[in-house]
């Protein structure tokens, strides 16, 4: 038996839900950027679900952007947190308080 | 039939170079640069140049579409238009690059920062911020949206060995890459809503009341402005921005001030006023519209009160600039919401100019401010206390007497720039005649007046307070000169000529056909 689309927006909407609580509740940079690749791939699903719903490509396309833009976002946000950790010796973002709240 | 369209879409791909020449400019003018950098690493002067002369030619190519008759409307099969919208906020992003360029010189010199990189990389984020106003379609929106953030992010952290830059690069990213990811959920709810990516068709089926799935445009759209809400800095979406604002160099803050907010006012308008229009006979069109007019309209009414409070009790000016800046994202989005309840098209795309204007007069007073701030802030941008600006009133007349300007320009003193910029985004809400949008410009108006306090408390340091330590006036150098008197020029020139300006942000340039999208034609 095939899922059907609820099921797939369902899973989408759980995966994505776990990565935004994640990122609240993560206190490492590293962690809290896997739990935003987390929602980034949920919506993947979402996007990969409805392109088979509407047999339409553009969703599929959409992925293929997002997959890119997210590898992109994966070797810039490294970097910055590896500067980071150079001068500070943590990748806790508690420690990152110079700036006053 | 159908294997014969495939090969005719594949041998015409629809492209319009016309249309997306400006785009191309920029990103030929990147690449000469990033190239030219790996080879003859800092040199200045001539990057500068390269870029300057890009963006320049740019700009005359955005005026040419503007002015020429006979441009297709639209390239890559309705994913990219030529309207007002487009060509009214590309002006901005351009003349906020070209000011960035020459502010930065001083700064670029002096701490020995990788030049070529970071022109090239203002250069990409330029070319970001130009798809998100020509994108008619989620896809370039959101790729526009992600190279403008990658590339601001980068800028942010220039500064490598300073812990306060490390610390707004770091934050600006988690939380700038959190915000795209609902901004990417609500996009392919919308999709699921519509079938399809293209602003256009998805006006075209939310009208039609067609959707499969009418109940995803209220999530969709709710993700979308939590999205924008944070791309744009309205309360509650702000938190990121002071730390960000005060820990980036401070050129880069004028930048992020000025250009990025504008950005994601275009594709935020391009969404939001154009892809969910209202039709009060379908239902899903007429409750989704309801939402996101009182969401936006609540979002205003903190936004600009939060920001405008919190402005008083800051002591450092960068950070003060911040919540300034999210202040007037709020005044934007009155005029924002005016364009929401246009009845007509003609009344839409004044409030879409308006807009669009207004951002460009923030863009000058800001950018006119950041650049004495700049100057004033030294190495490592260590004066930019409160302190560190008493008495320098008649020490340094010139310097002290454009940044006065500018605070009353941002206060929104009537000749100049400000001024007309407030009076044009708060008239379409008012002319709506809804007690909601009526009460939404007085808050608007009391806002303006609260935020006369931190304004001219900067004026009153520089002038009235004694100074107890040595100050020597710096130099001011011949770029930053030359913003100066641009930025002075140009708050006089909006604040006394605005008209003539918001004449030609109304108006449409003249294509040869309506912008309906390829795909529709052929369905």
């Amino acid at each position: 038996m095939e899922p059907s689309l609820a099921s797939y927006l369902a899973l989408s909407g759980i995966l994505f839900t776990i990565g935004a609580v994640g990122v609240i509740y993560k206190r490492n940079a590293i962690g809290m950027f896997m739990c935003i690749e987390l929602m980034l791939n949920a919506v993947n699903l979402s996007f990969v679900a409805f392109s088979r719903y509407y047999s339409d490509v553009t969703g599929q396309l959409f992925v293929f952007v997002v997959m890119s833009v997210a590898a992109a976002e994966a070797a810039v946000g490294l970097g910055i947190i590896i500067t980071f950790f150079r001068n500070k010796l943590s990748v806790d973002v508690d420690d990152a308080s110079i700036l006053r709240n | 039939m159908n294997t014969l369209l495939f090969f005719q879409n594949l041998v015409n791909p629809d492209v319009n170079v016309p249309i997306v020449l400006p785009e191309f400019i920029i990103a030929i003018a990147g690449i000469i640069v990033m190239v030219y950098d790996s080879f003859k690493p800092a040199k200045q002067r001539i990057t500068g140049a390269v870029s300057i002369i890009g963006l320049i030619l740019a700009t005359v190519a955005t005026f040419w579409l503007w002015a020429t008759p006979g441009n297709p409307a639209s390239a890559f099969n309705g994913m990219m238009v030529t309207d007002n919208l487009r060509l009214s906020f590309t002006v901005v992003f351009l003349l906020v690059s070209i000011l960035t360029i020459l502010i930065s010189s001083v700064w670029v010199e002096n701490e020995k920062v990788p030049a070529g990189e970071y022109h090239a990389l203002l250069l990409f984020a330029t070319v970001g911020m130009m798809f998100m106003a020509s994108g008619n379609d989620m896809v370039i929106i959101f790729l526009g949206l992600e190279t403008l953030s990658i590339a601001t992010y980068v800028m942010a952290g220039l500064r490598k060995n300073d812990l306060r830059s490390n610390e707004s690069a770091m934050k600006y990213f988690i939380l700038g890459s959190y915000a795209s990811a609902f901004l990417l959920y609500g996009m392919a709810l919308v999709y699921g809503a519509t079938g399809s990516t293209n602003i256009t068709e998805i006006a075209a089926v939310l009208s039609s009341g067609e959707s499969a799935f009418p109940t995803l445009f209220l999530v969709g759209g709710a993700m979308l402005l939590i999205g924008f809400g944070f791309k744009v800095a309205t309360v509650p979406f702000h938190i990121w921005t002071p730390d960000v604002y005060e820990g980036a160099p401070t050129p880069i803050t004028g930048f992020m001030a000025a250009g990025p907010k504008a950005a994601g006012f275009a594709s935020f308008l391009r969404i939001f006023a154009i892809g969910f229009p209202l039709v009060a006979t379908v239902q899903a069109s007429a409750l989704l519209h309801e939402s996101w007019i009182t969401a936006l309209t609540m979002m205003a009414i903190l936004t600009m009160t939060i920001g405008n409070i919190a402005a008083i009790v800051q002591n450092n000016v960068k950070r003060m600039l911040a919540y300034s800046s999210i202040a007037h994202a709020g005044y934007a989005l009155v005029g924002f919401i005016g364009a929401g309840v246009a009845t007509t098209v003609t009344g839409r795309d004044e409030a879409i100019a308006a807009v669009a204007f207004y951002m460009l007069t923030y863009a000058v007073t800001n950018l006119g401010a950041f650049a004495v701030v700049t100057l004033l802030a030294q190495k490592n941008d260590r004066r930019t206390e409160f302190e560190d600006y008493n008495g320098i009133g008649f020490k340094s007349p010139v310097l002290a007497f454009t940044l006065s300007l500018f605070m009353l320009s941002l206060l929104g003193l009537p000749l100049t720039a400000g001024f007309i910029g407030k009076v044009l985004v708060f008239r379409p809400a008012l002319e709506a005649g809804s007690a909601m949008l009526t009460f939404l410009v007085i808050v608007a108006v009391v806002n303006t007046a609260i935020s006369a306090y931190y304004y001219l408390r900067l004026i009153v340091v520089m002038f009235f307070k004694e100074r107890t330590t040595d100050w020597i006036a710096p130099k001011i150098p011949t770029a930053l000169g030359a913003v100066i008197l641009l930025t002075v020029l140009g708050v006089f020139y909006f604040g006394l000529f605005g008209n003539s300006t918001i004449k030609s942000f109304t108006k449409s340039p003249a294509t040869t056909k309506p912008a309906t999208t390829q795909n529709a034609q052929l369905k």
